[in-house]
């Protein structure tokens, strides 16, 4: 029984280091953060640079879009998937691809504006992942 | 007692300026002259303190810059988005360690601003024409280049007192146990500047063009340009100190 107790525990430790690990390892990559109440995640990027929030609850919850508004012709259905297309920057967003679909300065705020809404940086992605990790908002 | 106090002070009658004596309207005047003059005069635009009345000509402006090239770095602070590769680059050219730091970014957030909610403050070392680091310093580890401007250590001068980080109103030193030394930014002299290599590693780094360096006495350069222009607002941290810092904060 004593045993058994004690394998429990190592377990239980191994399973937790590991998630850890793993969590810092998805934090390298961007983060997503799910959201049970919308049905859809708190995503940030961190390519090309790090940081830059997009935030379902304000985009769904709020504003009220549809998943068509952007899935799948502006976006994948699978999150952090754009940030592997070599075009997702900047650039591509001033010429009306992804967010700046909308973000042209008519419909939304211009994408060349504005910079830390979007942008919350390396701060704001750290307060999100303790977020995260501790569960509280 | 205060229901009273309140009641004549509810009754007092209205104090306009005509009714204040000549001679009191006098002296508030005097007073109010004084402090603007100290206000535009002095520490807006501390670096030079001549700007303010030197944005007459700039040929007359180019003689008060006491040094050649005059480093400077200006941040269009709006643009910045705490990626932090400024950081990093910096970091790995001037083998920073982790806790450490030469440069770094600074957030201000309000849930309850209107519009965007955060706004960054890249900061470094202001490179002082007035350092109080090098005037804290008792073993002149810490010097102001006379041809640069640059604010640099000597390293084996230093006793690791930390005298100059105190004095420091910028928080831009810090202490460098493998050095034994304090270590603060150059302006990338020592890896970079000194070797013909321009601009600085965070410069290079920086995607969104928030930073840019170069000499300010030279009249061609952007540095100038973004300094001595009235369009958009220019100022410095901190000018209160009187440290006359050579890193300057406009918007885009």
């Amino acid at each position: 029984m004593k045993k058994i107790i004690k394998i429990l525990i190592f377990l239980s430790f191994l399973l937790g280091f590991s998630g850890l690990a793993y969590l810092q390892e998805r934090s390298e990559e961007g983060l997503v953060i799910p959201n049970e109440e919308i049905g859809a995640p708190e995503i940030v990027y961190n390519k090309p640079v790090k940081g830059v929030l997009f935030s379902h609850k304000y985009h769904v919850g709020e504003l009220g879009l549809s998943c068509e508004s952007c899935h799948p012709k502006l976006f994948e259905m699978q999150a952090l998937k754009a940030q592997e297309n070599p075009d997702f920057n900047m650039n591509a967003l001033y010429q009306g691809k992804y967010c700046g679909a909308c973000h042209d300065g008519k419909m939304a705020f211009a994408s060349n504006t504005k910079c830390a809404t979007c942008h919350i940086g390396v701060k704001g992605l750290k307060r999100l992942e303790k977020e995260m990790k501790t569960g509280k908002k | 007692m205060i229901k009273r106090w309140f009641k004549e002070f509810k009754n007092l009658g209205n104090e306009e300026i005509e009714k204040i004596p000549d001679e009191e309207r006098r002296e508030f005047l005097k007073i109010g002259l004084i402090i603007t003059g100290v206000f535009a005069g002095g520490s807006l635009l501390s670096v030079v303190s001549k700007v303010a009345e030197g944005l007459a000509t700039p040929e007359e402006l180019k003689n008060n810059y006491p040094y050649k090239p005059h480093y400077s770095m200006v941040f269009k602070i709006d643009l910045c988005i705490d990626c932090e590769r400024c950081v990093e680059a910096c970091n790995l050219t001037n083998q920073v360690p982790d806790y450490g730091w030469r440069t770094m970014i600074l957030e201000r957030y309000s849930s309850k601003a209107v519009d965007q909610k955060r706004i960054f403050l890249p900061i470094l070392c202001n490179h002082c024409n007035h350092p109080p680091c090098v005037i804290a310093c008792p073993t002149k580890a810490t010097i102001k280049d006379s041809q640069t401007g640059i604010v640099k250590m000597v390293s084996y001068k230093c006793i690791g007192c930390k005298t100059c980080m105190t004095a420091c109103p910028y928080n831009a030193r810090y202490f460098n146990e493998e050095r034994h030394a304090v270590d603060k930014c150059d302006f990338c002299w020592e890896k970079r500047l000194s070797k013909g290599i321009t601009p600085t590693a965070c410069v290079e780094a920086c995607p969104a063009g928030v930073r840019i360096f170069g000499d300010l006495s030279d009249p061609l350069s952007e540095v100038y340009r973004l300094v001595h222009q009235l369009g958009k607002p220019v100022w410095v941290l901190k000018p209160e100190t009187g440290a006359k810092p050579n890193v300057f904060y406009t918007i885009s």
